[in-house]
């Protein structure tokens, strides 16, 4: 209990400073605190495999990715965009408060999400065994369609990104 | 920990996502506002895989083919800026009105 609660209170704080600063480079840095305070939640729900491939993808690819071009860019502070103003910016988060509390109202009405998930697992829940055995038989076609996606990805960042051909 | 309080936290990622998309007007804040959202549905899919599977093998590799979207998402989102801002000289929204009718 007290794991999550920290992990928890910890990826929201670090989400709302990452949406809130106005200097990319922070916002990637606290990006990365809530991505670690993620994976703690993914081992939580007994997702070992996964939390290892979070840590690897996310901050490992993703972030490094932002950080390059952010270096790349080398943006001055007067180039990191005008906000909007203040009474504006207000009002879109009491929309997205109204977003969250319209979610979260119909779970707390529903006494079937009273129950607790933390017990024992069932046997090899979630082992890498029974993640590669799903990936490589029954998920074999997507997993291999998600291949091609990213070498298209990979093709489309070239081209976009370099000057000349 | 009951289900609930994964959803709660789900619903929460989510919704700090959508306020970094709606609000800010830095590309590159944009781009790391949707990566919060697609972790914040991760989380809800592994809870309640936790509660309803028998092994979660399902729920696990679907998480996969999220990271991996949203790996390729990541590359061609920051290309883009990377030729946005060569040509244009900003990263702000704002400024970007060429398609506008």
């Amino acid at each position: 209990m007290i794991v999550f609660a920290v992990a928890a209170a910890v990826s929201v704080i670090a989400g709302i400073l990452t949406v809130t600063r106005r200097n990319p480079v922070y916002s990637a840095i606290w990006m990365l605190v809530c991505f670690v305070s993620f994976a703690v939640v993914y081992l939580k729900l007994q997702a070992p495999f996964l939390a290892a491939m979070h840590v690897l993808v996310y901050t490992g690819a993703i972030l490094v990715l932002f950080l390059f071009v952010i270096m790349l860019l080398n943006l001055r502070p007067e180039e990191y965009g005008r906000e909007y103003p203040l009474p504006t910016r207000v009002f879109l988060a009491l929309l997205c408060l109204g977003l969250f509390l319209f979610m979260v109202v119909p779970m707390v009405r529903d006494g079937g999400l009273n129950e607790r998930i933390d017990g024992p697992a069932p046997a090899a829940y979630g082992s890498v065994r029974q993640v590669g055995e799903a990936l490589f038989t029954t998920y074999a076609l997507p997993f291999e369609l998600v291949s091609a996606l990213i070498l298209v990805a990979i093709f489309g960042g070239v081209v976009l990104a370099k000057r000349k051909l | 920990v009951i289900l609930r309080d994964y959803l709660v936290l789900s619903a929460a990622m989510f919704a700090i996502g959508a306020y970094g998309v709606l609000a800010r007007r830095n590309l590159l804040i944009l781009l790391m506002s949707v990566e919060l959202m697609l972790n914040g549905v991760n989380i809800a899919l592994l809870a309640f895989a936790r509660k309803y599977a028998a092994t979660g093998a399902d729920a696990h590799v679907l998480v996969l083919m999220v990271m991996g979207v949203a790996a390729a998402e990541v590359a061609v989102g920051l290309a883009i800026v990377i030729s946005v801002f060569r040509n244009r000289k900003t990263v702000d929204t704002g400024d970007l009105r060429s398609l506008q009718g």
